[in-house]
Formats: C-alpha cells, sequence, structure tokens
C-alpha cells in the first residue's frame, strides 16, 4: 500500500540533487535560530555561572546585591551570627572583586575578576577541592581560571604573574569561565585577598546545612536571626534571579528572539518556495489524482510529509552546522554557548512547525488544482 | 432496452434500480464566462450510454465534445441539465459524492500526467488504493502483469515515465484508468501518440473490458481507425449532437 506521506517523500526523494539543495535551505534557517538561541542561553548561562557553581544548601548576599555583577558586601558578623543556628553547618565567605593583571606574554595590564575564599573551605564546584584547597594553603599562591579568554595570555602552571603589581604563584588551574562582563578569573585564599584590601567584606556566604536539616526551616530561623540588609536565597533561586534580571536590564531577550524569528521566517519562506516549486512541477499530476478520486485531505497529507521530510532533513545538517558554529562561537567568546537536548528539542519543533504551517500554506496551491484542465 | 437488474452505486445511500443505462444525459447546457459575458460550448444535450457500449464523441474543434466529457467525469459543475452517471444523478452532489463517483470511472486523458518519480508498478500500485477491495502485494502485481501484458508493456513494470517513450507511457496511463475495472470509461483521443499496433492493443483492451464488465466507454477521438469498433459515434458540432452513426462492429 502506498500511503499518501509515502508518496510525497518519493515525489521529494526523485530528485537528490534538488532534495539536498532544500535540505541545505532549511538548514541555513535551522542554524540560525541555534545560534540565537545558544547565543540567549550562553549568555544567561554565564552570567549565572556563579550561582551554578555554588556548593552549598543557601548563599548570603547583600540585599542591594540585585545581581552578581554589582558588588555589595555586607557585614562579614552577619555570618558569625548565624553560626550557631539549628541546622546550619558550616558558613564560607566569598569575596570578589577585581585586580590589573599583566600578561606575561605582551605585558599589558587587563582588568581581572578575582574570586577569594578561605583556604580549606572551597564553596564553589570549580575544580578539585583538595588540590584547590592545597594550592591556596601556600602564600602568594593564586589559581588560574583556564576558562578565561586568551586575551591574558598563555599562562601557565608555575609562572609568576602580577597582580596590581604584586607577584604571585601561578599554582594550578580552575574552571569558572568568563561572562559578558569579565574576561576571565583568579581564584586566592581569603588571607591573601585581606591582605591586599584590609577591609574587604564578604559579598557571598554559602552556607552548607546539617544532614537532614530542611532548607525552608533553617532559612526561616536565619532570616528572623538576621536585621533586613541581607537577603538568604537558594542556589537555584539566585540562578533564577541573575536570568530574570539580565533578560529585563538588557534587551538580549528581544534580540535573540528577533534573531530567532527572522530564522524562522526564513526557513518557512524557503520550505514554501520548495513545496510551491514542487507542487507547481506537479500541477497535472495532482490534478490527475484529483479525478482519479483522490481527496484533497490526500494531497494535503502529500504535501505535509514533504514538508516533514524537509524540516527533519534540514534539521539534521542544520544540527551538524550548528554544532562546529556552537564549537567557533564558544572558542571565540568563551561563552557557554553548548548545544543540549532542550535546545535540540526546541529547535526541532520550531523547524519542524515552521515547515508544517509553510506546508499548509503550499497546500492551498495543489487545492486548486482543477481536473478538468486535464481535458 | 431496459434491463431491470438491481445494482449497488458504491455510494453511501441504498441499491438503486439499474435501466441498463450506464449514463443518461437530458436537456445540457454549459456555458463560459468570457470577460462580461457568456460563450455557449453545449445547448440542450441529449445522450444515453448504455452497459457495454462504446460510444465515439467526434466532430470538429470547439465542438463541446471535451466539455460534455468532463461533466459526465464529474470533473465540471453542471449548470443546466441532467446527467445521471451509473445511477447518480449528478446535479448538486456534494464533493464527497462526486469523488465516490469518479473512483468508478476510468480516465483516459491525452497527456499521460504520470509521476517521474514512479514506476510502473507503483502508479497501478497508487491507482489501485482507490479501488473498493485493496489487492494485496501479490494480487497487485498478478493485476498488473495482466493489464500491462494486454498492451505489450509487461517488461516495463519497473521502469520510471523516464524510461519510457511517449506511447508506452500513454500505455501505462491507459492500464492506470483500467487497473480497477472501471464501470465507465472517459477517454480523450487515447490513441493519438500510439502505433496502429498500440491503438489496436488498446482497443481490443477497452472492447473487451467493456464487455466482460458490463462496463461503457465514451471516447472524444478524430482516429477513423478505431471508428469500426465502436457502437456508435455521435457527432457534434456547435455543441449539439448533429447526428449518429450506428453498427460498425
Amino acid at each position: 500500500m502506498m500511503t499518501s506521506p509515502g508518496l510525497g517523500i518519493r515525489l521529494l526523494a526523485f530528485n537528490p540533487a534538488r532534495l539536498l539543495a532544500a535540505f541545505a535551505g532549511i538548514a541555513v534557517a535551522v542554524v540560525i535560530m541555534f545560534v540565537e538561541l545558544g547565543l540567549l542561553v550562553g549568555v544567561l548561562d554565564s552570567q549565572a555561572i556563579m550561582a551554578d557553581l555554588v556548593r552549598g544548601d543557601l548563599v548570603m548576599m547583600s540585599r542591594g546585591r540585585t545581581n552578581l555583577h554589582k558588588f555589595n558586601d555586607f557585614d562579614r558578623i552577619r555570618l558569625s551570627q548565624i553560626a550557631g543556628l539549628s541546622g546550619v553547618g558550616e558558613i564560607i565567605p566569598i569575596y570578589q572583586g577585581t585586580a590589573g593583571l599583566e600578561s606575561p606574554e605582551d605585558e599589558v595590564i587587563r582588568r581581572i575578576m578575582v574570586v577569594s575564599f578561605p583556604a580549606g573551605h572551597t564553596p564553589l564546584a570549580i575544580g578539585d577541592e583538595d588540590e584547590i584547597a592545597r594550592q591556596l594553603a601556600t602564600p602568594r599562591t593564586i589559581l588560574y581560571d583556564r576558562r578565561s579568554r586568551p586575551i591574558f595570555g598563555n599562562i601557565v602552571v608555575g609562572e609568576d604573574v602580577e597582580l596590581d603589581g604584586a607577584l604571585y604563584r601561578v599554582g594550578g588551574f580552575v574552571d569558572i569561565g568568563p561572562d559578558i562582563v569579565n574576561d576571565g578569573a583568579v581564584v586566592m585564599s581569603e588571607g591573601a585577598w585581606l591582605m591586599r584590601r584590609p577591609n574587604a567584606r564578604p559579598i557571598m556566604g554559602v552556607i552548607r546545612l546539617l544532614a537532614g536539616a530542611d532548607v525552608a526551616q533553617v532559612r526561616e530561623r536565619i532570616v528572623a536571626a538576621l536585621p533586613d540588609d541581607v537577603s538568604v536565597l537558594t542556589p537555584v533561586e539566585v540562578r533564577d534571579r541573575e536570568v530574570a534580571f539580565t533578560l529585563s536590564s538588557a534587551p538580549i531577550g528581544v534580540l535573540f528572539g528577533i534573531g530567532m524569528l527572522a530564522g524562522l521566517i526564513i526557513g518557512a519562506i524557503t520550505c514554501y518556495q520548495i513545496l510551491f516549486n514542487e507542487i507547481v512541477d506537479r500541477m497535472k499530476q495532482y490534478a490527475m489524482l484529483k479525478a482519479m478520486g483522490f481527496s484533497d485531505a490526500f494531497l494535503r497529507r502529500v504535501i505535509l510529509a514533504q514538508a516533514v521530510l524537509l524540516s527533519c532533513g534540514g534539521f539534521v545538517l542544520g544540527l551538524g552546522l550548528a554544532y562546529s558554529v556552537y564549537a567557533y562561537i564558544a572558542k571565540e567568546t568563551a561563552l557557554a554557548v553548548q548545544l543540549s537536548l532542550t535546545s535540540g528539542g526546541i529547535i526541532f519543533a520550531l523547524a519542524a512547525g515552521m515547515s508544517i504551517a509553510a506546508g499548509l500554506l503550499a497546500v492551498r496551491r495543489v487545492r486548486i488544482a482543477d481536473p478538468a484542465e486535464l481535458y | 432496452m431496459t434491463v431491470a437488474l438491481a445494482m449497488h452505486d458504491g455510494l453511501d445511500r441504498p441499491p438503486v434500480k439499474a435501466t441498463g443505462t450506464a449514463v443518461r444525459i437530458a436537456g445540457v447546457s454549459h456555458s463560459f464566462d468570457k470577460g462580461d459575458h457568456k460563450k455557449p460550448v453545449l445547448s440542450h444535450v441529449d445522450l444515453t450510454l448504455k452497459h457495454g457500449e462504446l460510444v465515439i464523441l467526434t466532430g470538429p474543434s470547439g465542438a463541446g465534445k471535451t466539455t460534455l466529457l468532463t461533466l459526465v467525469g464529474t470533473l465540471r459543475k453542471l449548470q443546466a441539465g441532467s446527467i445521471e452517471v451509473l445511477g447518480t444523478e449528478l446535479l448538486g452532489l456534494s464533493a464527497r459524492r462526486q469523488r465516490q463517483i469518479r473512483r468508478r470511472i476510468g480516465f483516459i486523458f491525452q497527456d499521460h500526467n504520470l509521476f517521474d518519480a514512479l514506476t510502473v508498478f507503483q502508479t497501478l500500485k497508487l491507482a489501485s488504493e482507490l479501488a473498493d477491495r485493496r489487492p494485496g502485494r501479490s494480487e497487485m502485481l498478478d493485476r498488473a502483469v495482466e493489464i500491462l501484458s494486454a498492451l505489450g508493456m509487461e517488461e516495463y513494470l519497473h521502469r520510471r515515465p523516464g524510461q519510457l517513450s511517449t506511447g508506452q507511457k500513454q500505455r501505462v496511463a491507459i492500464a492506470r484508468a483500467l487497473i480497477n475495472q472501471p464501470k465507465l470509461i472517459l477517454a480523450d483521443e487515447p490513441t493519438a501518440s500510439l502505433d496502429l499496433k498500440a491503438s489496436n492493443a488498446v482497443i481490443d483492451l477497452i472492447k473487451q473490458r467493456i464487455k466482460g464488465q458490463q462496463a461503457s466507454a465514451l471516447m472524444v477521438t478524430h482516429d477513423h481507425r478505431i471508428f469500426s469498433v465502436a457502437d456508435r459515434v455521435v457527432h457534434m458540432i456547435d455543441g449539439q449532437i448533429a447526428g449518429q452513426s450506428f453498427g460498425f462492429p
């Protein structure tokens, strides 16, 4: 039995060169959508990277710190105030600031983010905890973020680098990653940071709860015990807040959304054009089918099967291209741009929807095929 | 002649009493829009086609032969008069019912209108999707070989139109029209692109199908070679039937 999808696919596949060109056309739209979505997700992920890296149950921050790129600090005493509360296990302060790092290659000084915490209490998932503790316990040792943008030069372990004129030895590497504000980072111990800035105050306190403690209940106790100059959030809430802030404060959602829409429209027009040409070329044959007694619904299924085939082929080709483009973008920008099942699913749904919409438009053409014109 | 046999017309309604008439055309007039005026092409045409009859429509270009064929085939909407095809009145028939009627008609056009992507077998298989009872693959293959053999085409079963001559394509189109054993065959110059031998094979097959299955055929042709096999030749001029000739066989 030859089904309508079977007929549609046979007709489209009959001219492989034309089919490949059609796939390529759809693939361009798919790549555009992938890149736009990838950049959007990459920027949002990069902006919220510190929240994702937190190894703890709750995070204390200044109430004035409405986003992770605002360095409002708070009084360290706030951390001590909650140390005795039921359910609270460990509290680790994190300091953050910037320093001028002189590139060992071109000796140009560029700003780099400095993250600091007590040696032996690593509050972030940035590498091997023991190794980080061991290195940070060594005086004047820093750890360099290997995912920093290459503008800082080729920094190697054991090398001495200058931070604001002071020499530090690079003891190893961590994995943090830049965002659209910071190009890179180094990590140093709380002691080393306080030596540079004796009056520094933490910008974040990572709170680890005792085993079995209820996060919501402990948070209530913490909030009740502290004045309202600090807020206490879970890492997920910090991330969500950061994403919401980025989307609301910068027009990237709109920009990338328009980019995706452009890809969608390009894809729909391409798909429509391909299907339209396919129909026009076979108008007499479609009219013949109608004369024989095939219904408009049968013809609609033929065209929609072609639309689905185009979207599948275009998606697969586009996915391959997007993989290469993502690798290039990640290399050039060091942003967390990567293919995920979710983004793949979103783009496939958009590509399929776009092709089906184009197919439904093209179906109107086949519906006017007049079998009376065959005689 | 009135044959009082009960037959089902294949539609969603009770069987009708057949009168032995495959097509009854009564008082049919038709005109086409030509800008702000109408150009009449058929005027009060009356014609009856009995079961088992092969009728040839002939006449000069513009006489209305093709328009009459499209009206009988429900490819065009009936404007005035009455046409009854296989026991069903076409006037006011819904699109769905028109499709059901068309599935019982074998259409043969001047152009083959074959899909370039489908082999001969696939073309026939696609047509068989419309049959009341869809044949299995083995039965389909037997049917296809049988009908193609009758047309001298059995060796081309797995060829695509691009690998066939014009005459061969036309014979495939004829096989497609006949594969579901239609009760009515409507053909427009079916032998125009065929040599004498192929023409004879086509006409023999149509005649055989007509006699064997109580089917009928209405054929527009200027090919005098096949006038001799017709039961009647109807002459049309200026949208009207000018006369009929009988008794060729």
